[in-house]
């Protein structure tokens, strides 16, 4: 008797791993949409967008946290004369300053200043870390941070570009918005006025830079898919 | 006019020199007076005039993200009416600009519409206070994003309803957005805290997810509790509170206390009652609840006979009160069956015998079929005894049957008739087949446990004996097959007084049989006895009665 409930169990667990992975692999590939597919595709981009927004919010809330660290940190005295000279390499995009400018101007302009902002902000965040970490200017709290702005700033750039494809694939913008390689993003990644930036003016830029990139898209979402929660 | 010109002075002497005397003089002196007076003051008010204090630049507020107003408090005026000038310069650009409306937001304040207000844009703000004397600016002042400025107006309308449905009361708070804030655009998210306090407790904190309504649960009856609200635009500044509103949970258990007075009055009632009750039929309730136990006891057995300890009275008790296990009883039987002859007197005389008309215990279910010979099919010579449930026959009633029998069976001993081939054969013998089952002839084949051989009759002393394979159809004996198979065997022959020719065993042969096809034969066995002993086949041993061969064989003869 015991000599079978060996190779009987060996058979009975290998069964149940197979139904096991066979439903999981299974589940994997089962898309959340049913049958309504013009509605799922709108409910999946609202759920993107969601994400994403999501996302930038979150990237705002630690440069915001770094900035404000090292203001009391590095800054002590308000009054500087360095801050009103105060340039952000990312000062030529033009972006919209307001609620009526951002919703009057075209969404794929609007989707294009995205996109812009975040191909400009790829390699300074990464130097920033560098640096930071190199000459340990912040404490390891700060170091952590640094990084993870820097990870956050590549994978929103990505997540955007993955709205703007669905966004194109279901003809809710036209095939004009630049991607990755589009020239406008080469030449503000290309523009090295940003190795000169101090890091407290980079922190400063940056914390405004997420703040528009969070609040258009907002926008952008509210105008393209409005009843899902705006 | 000048207060020390020539011609002032030059009137002054004039008036003096003047022939109008005494009355123009004190008219003279008190003008005079006004005019010295007049002077002082000019004097003074000349000297303390100043170009305007320097204002200063308060603070800047965004209600809604579109729109700001920045205030301004300032200086001292210097005594002469001063006007006060706003300027700013945004972020990236030489141009200044003026304050596009110093009006809307009350005194000293400015007023950003939203064509002059820009988002992620640097202003510098100064503040310029402008009188007769001079101007005087104010400190600069920078709002390095409009984002930071931003703290909206309380919620409006925020309405505190007490939800006492069900059992469980909760709050149900309710509010509006702050006025001009746009939530639909997507341009702002807005965010609530709740805040809620029990009398002077600490408050707690709420943050509600959906944008008018809350539901708050955990509140006391009959405790006062004060709900205020306050929002947040996209991580800014909070706004202030909002006024407070005061609540009370109505108290429910002063509302239902008649309900339970009641309840309670209603259950005291039956629960006196029960205690009336129980405590007046104590020994009633006490006897149900509590059946007393019956102590063991044995029928027929004096308990306090038992314990006087006398001998015979102990024998007395135990055994003519016991139910002895067939097999002794069989054999007193088959003793006294064995003891029997022809004539009645020496039965009836035998003591033993006479002892045993007291009981006879016979197993219990078992019925006592005793049939004459003389009358097969009536019975009413007959007695049919049946046994009751305690195992104990009448007395009397047994005596009376054993006689008849007895006396019927005498006669017709010789007759060697075939009628009592039906049933039992009883002859006088007194053999009493017990049955297990109620029935006549040919009934089941239920077990009836003894292995004996029927006794057909008598004969002097010669005991017929009926063989198995023999048996008659009408005989009732179940089981024989099946007790062959114990440690009994059947006999098959009887030889002389005191031998008794076994069977051998071929019980496979005789269970095959059905019982209807029996027939009786009957065997002289006395006639082959005399011509020898047939002790090869099987086991010779000796005759106990009914060919039940016991091992230890008891044999009288007369």
């Amino acid at each position: 008797m015991t000599a079978h409930i060996r190779p009987v169990c060996a058979v009975w667990v290998g069964m149940v791993c197979l139904v096991f992975c066979s439903r999981l692999s299974g589940m994997k590939a089962a898309s959340i949409c049913g049958n309504a597919q013009a509605e799922c595709h709108f409910l999946s981009l609202a759920n993107l967008f969601d994400r994403v927004i999501q996302h930038s919010a979150r990237m705002h809330g630690i440069s915001n946290d770094l900035h404000s660290e090292f203001e009391l940190y590095f800054l002590p005295s308000k009054n500087q004369v360095s801050r009103v000279g105060r340039n952000c390499h990312t000062s030529n995009i033009l972006t919209p300053n307001g609620k009526e400018n951002a919703q009057r101007i075209e969404r794929e302009e609007l989707t294009e200043v995205i996109m812009k902002l975040l191909a400009a902000w790829r390699d300074p965040l990464w130097h920033f870390h560098q640096s930071v970490a190199r000459n340990h200017r912040f404490n390891g709290y700060g170091s952590n941070k640094s990084l993870e702005m820097s990870d956050m700033a590549h994978e929103l750039r990505k997540g955007v570009q993955k709205v703007v494809e669905k966004m194109q694939t279901l003809g809710v913008i036209s095939n004009s918005v630049g991607g990755l390689a589009s020239p406008e993003a080469l030449l503000a990644a290309d523009g090295s006025g940003w190795r000169f930036m101090k890091d407290s003016d980079l922190l400063y830029c940056f914390r405004r830079d997420s703040n528009k990139i969070q609040n258009y898209l907002k926008i952008l979402k509210c105008r393209i898919v409005p009843e899902h929660g705006c | 006019m000048s207060l020390l010109a020539p011609s002032y002075l030059r009137d002054i002497l004039k008036r003096c020199s003047s022939s109008e005397t005494l009355r123009s003089n004190k008219q003279l002196f008190h003008s005079i007076e006004a005019d010295l007076i007049t002077l002082l003051l000019l004097l003074s008010v000349r000297l303390c005039a100043s170009p305007p204090g320097k204002p200063v630049l308060i603070g800047c507020r965004s209600p809604e993200k579109e729109t700001f107003t920045c205030w301004w408090e300032p200086g001292f005026n210097g005594g002469l009416p001063t006007r006060h000038r706003l300027f700013y310069e945004k972020e990236g650009s030489e141009e200044v600009h003026e304050c596009p409306d110093y009006w809307s937001a009350g005194k000293n304040s400015c007023f950003f519409g939203k064509e002059q207000t820009s988002i992620w844009v640097e202003y510098s703000l100064t503040v310029v206070a402008f009188n007769a004397l001079g101007n005087t600016s104010s400190d600069l002042f920078k709002i390095d994003d409009v984002m930071k400025i931003v703290k909206p107006y309380t919620p409006e309308n925020v309405t505190v309803l007490v939800n006492d449905t069900a059992n469980t009361p909760y709050l149900c708070v309710s509010w509006n957005h702050p006025p001009k804030v746009d939530t639909k655009s997507g341009w702002t998210t807005i965010k609530y805290e709740l805040r809620v306090q029990k009398e002077d407790n600490k408050p707690e904190i709420f943050h509600p997810n959906k944008k008018n309504s809350f539901k708050v649960y955990n509140v006391d009856p009959g405790a006062t509790y004060t709900v205020d609200m306050r929002c947040q635009l996209d991580q800014s500044s909070w706004s202030e509170w909002s006024t407070a509103s005061v609540v009370k949970i109505p108290n429910y258990f002063q509302n239902e206390k008649p309900f339970w007075i009641l309840v309670s009055i209603f259950s005291v009632i039956p629960l006196l009652a029960t205690i009336c009750i129980v405590v007046l039929k104590r020994k009633f309730v006490k006897q149900w609840l509590l059946p007393p136990v019956p102590g063991p006891k044995i029928r027929g057995v004096d308990v306090q006979l038992l314990k006087s300890g006398r001998a015979e009275d102990v024998i007395n008790a135990l055994i003519g009160n016991q139910n002895f296990p067939p097999a002794a009883a069989w054999m007193d039987q088959t003793e006294e069956y064995l003891l029997v002859s022809d004539s009645n007197d020496w039965l009836l005389t035998d003591p033993y015998i006479s002892q045993k008309k007291k009981s006879l215990v016979i197993p219990a279910g078992v019925q006592l079929e005793i049939q004459c010979r003389t009358s097969a099919p009536a019975q009413s010579d007959c007695e049919n005894a049946e046994v009751g449930k305690d195992g104990k026959v009448e007395p009397d009633h047994l005596a009376q049957t054993k006689e008849s029998v007895l006396n019927v069976a005498a006669p017709s001993v010789s007759s060697g008739s075939k009628e009592a081939a039906s049933g039992n054969a009883a002859g006088p013998t007194g053999y009493v087949d017990i049955q297990q089952h109620k029935g006549t002839q040919g009934a089941g084949p239920n077990a009836a446990q003894w292995d004996y051989s029927w006794v057909k009759e008598v004969n002097g002393e010669t005991i017929f004996i009926l063989k198995n394979e023999d048996a008659a159809a009408g005989l009732d004996v179940p089981g024989w097959e099946e007790n062959t198979a114990a440690d009994y065997s059947r006999v098959k022959e009887v030889n002389g007084d005191d031998v008794v020719l076994l069977q051998k065993h071929d019980s496979a042969d005789s269970s095959c049989k059905k019982k209807e096809d029996r027939s009786a034969e009957w065997t002289n066995q006395k006639a082959k006895s005399r011509h020898g002993s047939d002790c090869g086949k099987g086991a010779c041993l000796q005759i106990a009665g009914n060919g039940y061969v016991d091992s230890v064989p008891r044999f009288y003869v007369e």
